[in-house]
Formats: C-alpha cells, sequence, structure tokens
C-alpha cells in the first residue's frame, strides 16, 4: 500500500474507521489489529469499486465488514460461544477515552447487538439512512425505526450510569 | 442523562486522544508467520502421511500376492520422503529474524527449489509407479504360474503369429513404452496439478502477501 494511497484515500476516513474498530475491540493491540486489516482491505478492494456509491460508504462497509469478519474469527479461535444479541464478553474493556462520558457511550454500545453497534455509529456520524441501509444492506425505510429503537436501549443503558 | 448521546459522541471525540491514527506495522509480519508456519504443518502431515501408506500398501501386496509392487512402492516412497525431509530441513534454516519481506522471499526461494526438485523426482516417480504395478500384476501367481506368463499363453493361443521379445508380445512393450514415456513427459505437470490441489490455497496467499510486499516496497 503506497503512502499516496493511504493519505489519500484512507486517512481522511480514518475517523470512522478508528471509532468502528473501537466498538468491535476490548484492547489496544486488538484495535491496531482491526485497524490496520481495515486498511489492508480498503486497499485491496479498490480495484472493486465501481462508484456506485460514494468511496466514503465503500470504505465504512468494508470496515464493517471486516471488524464482523475478525470478531467472528476471534470468538470462533476461542471456542467462545456468544449469543450474536448480546456481546458479553466484551464487557470489560481495557482501553479507555480520556472523556468519561464517551467512555461509557462505548460500553453502552458495546452491550449491542453487532449490526446495531454499526447502525448507531453510522447515524452519530450523521449518515443518512439510505446511506447507512447502503453499508448494513438492509431496506432504508427500517433504518429510521432501527435507530430510534437503538436510541432508546442506549439511553437505557447510559440513565443508569451518568448523571 | 444530561446530554444527548450525539452531543456526548461530537464532544468526546473533541479530545486529542480519542482518534489517534494508528501505525500500520507488524501486519505482514503476522501473517506471514502464520502462512509459513500452516505450510509446514500441511508438508509434515504430507510426509508422515507417505510413510504410514507405504507401510500399509506394503503389507496389503504382500498379503494379496503382487508384493513387488508394494516393495517398489516402499523403496521410491521413502526415497521421496528422504528427500523431502531434508528440504524441511532446509526451511527451518530461515532466518525469522528477517523483515516479512525478506522471510517471505526466503520461503519463496525454498519453495520454488522444493517444486524444482519434486517435479523432477516426478517424472521418474509416476513411471516408476505403472512400472511397479505392471511388474507387481505380471508376476502375481495364477494357480502355480506367473499371471504374465499366462497372459501370454492365452495371447500366443489366439494370435500364434505374435511377435515376442523375451517372452513378451512386442506390441505389449511398445504400449508400455508409451505409458512410460508419457508420464515421464507429463509427471511434472502431473505433480504441479497434485500440488495445487494439496497446498493450491496456501500458495496463493503467499503469492498475494509477496505482491503487497513488493509493491509496498516499490
Amino acid at each position: 500500500m503506497s503512502n499516496d494511497f493511504y493519505k489519500i484515500h484512507i486517512l481522511p476516513f480514518s475517523g470512522i474507521i478508528i471509532k468502528l474498530c473501537r466498538a468491535y475491540t476490548n484492547s489496544q493491540e486488538d484495535f491496531e489489529d482491526y485497524y490496520q486489516e481495515v486498511c489492508l482491505q480498503i486497499w485491496r478492494s479498490k480495484p472493486n469499486f465501481r462508484k456506485e456509491s460514494e468511496w466514503s460508504t465503500w470504505v465504512y462497509r468494508i470496515s464493517l465488514n471486516v471488524c464482523l469478519t475478525l470478531l467472528k474469527k476471534r470468538k470462533n479461535n476461542k471456542q467462545h460461544f456468544v449469543s450474536d444479541s448480546i456481546a458479553s464478553e466484551e464487557t470489560e474493556d481495557s482501553y479507555t477515552f480520556s472523556d468519561e462520558s464517551l467512555n461509557l457511550l462505548y460500553i453502552a454500545i458495546k452491550q449491542l447487538p453487532e449490526i446495531d453497534r454499526a447502525v448507531i455509529m453510522l447515524y452519530l456520524e450523521e449518515k443518512s439512512y439510505q446511506d447507512i441501509a447502503n453499508v448494513i444492506g438492509t431496506n432504508p425505510n427500517n433504518i429510521g425505526v432501527r435507530v430510534s429503537r437503538i436510541k432508546t436501549k442506549l439511553k437505557t443503558l447510559l440513565d443508569g450510569k451518568i448523571n | 442523562m444530561e446530554k444527548s448521546i450525539e452531543k456526548i459522541w461530537s464532544e468526546g471525540f473533541l479530545a486529542n486522544d480519542a482518534l489517534i491514527v494508528p501505525k500500520i506495522n507488524n501486519l505482514y509480519e503476522q501473517k506471514s508467520i502464520h502462512i509459513i508456519d500452516k505450510f509446514t504443518r500441511m508438508f509434515k502431515i504430507n510426509l508422515i502421511t507417505i510413510i504410514v501408506f507405504s507401510f500399509t500398501f506394503l503389507l496389503f501386496t504382500i498379503y494379496f500376492g503382487f508384493p513387488i509392487t508394494g516393495i517398489l512402492f516402499f523403496i521410491m516412497l521413502s526415497i521421496l520422503v528422504i528427500i523431502n525431509k531434508k528440504l524441511l530441513n532446509g526451511l527451518k534454516e530461515i532466518d525469522y529474524s528477517n523483515n516479512s519481506y525478506q522471510y517471505l522471499k526466503s520461503f519463496n526461494t525454498w519453495m520454488k527449489k522444493q517444486i524444482a526438485v519434486n517435479k523432477k523426482i516426478a517424472s521418474f516417480m509416476y513411471p516408476i509407479i505403472f512400472i511397479a504395478i505392471i511388474l507387481g500384476l505380471w508376476f502375481q501367481d495364477a494357480e502355480g504360474v506367473p499371471l504374465g506368463e499366462r497372459l501370454v499363453g492365452e495371447v500366443l493361443y489366439g494370435f500364434p503369429e505374435t511377435y515376442l521379445v523375451f517372452g513378451i508380445p512386442l506390441i505389449g512393450i511398445g504400449v508400455a513404452l508409451f505409458i512410460i514415456a508419457i508420464l515421464a513427459i507429463f509427471g511434472g505437470k502431473i505433480y504441479k496439478f497434485d500440488l495445487n490441489i494439496v497446498y493450491g490455497r496456501v500458495l496463493k496467499k503467499l503469492d498475494i502477501l509477496l505482491s503487497d510486499l513488493e509493491y509496498l516496497n516499490n
């Protein structure tokens, strides 16, 4: 991967990549592995980009797919059978943000099902429902309902922790 | 809750430490070691399988009365295992302290050498397999007479003018020599086909990784 490719096609989107990777990892080491793998896969997938969507949407989609794939691989490696709906293994987090509210929000996000984590993060990044639907591969009509349901769940979780 | 989640999100990431981009560093190192370990493991398993097969086949052929095939197979496969074990020892000499690119390049060089050696062996091995099967069947006991001699007798009974060389029909020798020549010529290709079935995926991954690293270096 050339430096130019990284600077032009990845670095401007590193924010969302970092945010996504943080939501699927517990340690700094795992986070760095996920981030590197995402960058590598974006670079590898570039020839398949057919401009049917924005480059940023393409980046989000790859980031999410890589995170989900790595998460599944690690779960399989650990022979850790956890329900897809609640990722209970991720309650203990060795990485902490300096902003306490953000920390708690991440802890709450990690309680969500894997796809819901991506949905809420893309929503918080102010992506349109259409963009979110493109990344997730679902109907945009369902996204609004889903976002509001996730927000309610997050608020419930946070209300117990933030005054 | 005082703040909305939207506000927590936007304000939280204003902190300097929240979005530090990690360095891209040892990913290739991990992948290289993983691929080479996987190949080494498969290679060892393959050698063990050959040893087990050659022993089992030897016993099988002795039991069913065509030991020449079993003995020839056993000798040939033992030589194959010894040569490949020596090649495997060469793999252990690759320096793990090299960077990923050098490490993979060394492995790739070893791989090419290994393939070249085995391709040469294959051009002898497949004809020997054929000869071993023919000899085994030829000398198999058929009611007190070797099966080959009995077959020649049958042929001569039907075609009394058949031309014999050392007691074997010339046409039979011609066909056998033709098959041996074909196997010798295409032995290398058969080996490559075999190689792709067993190690194809690992070799493809190795190629991708090497081309990635070459691209990075340029």
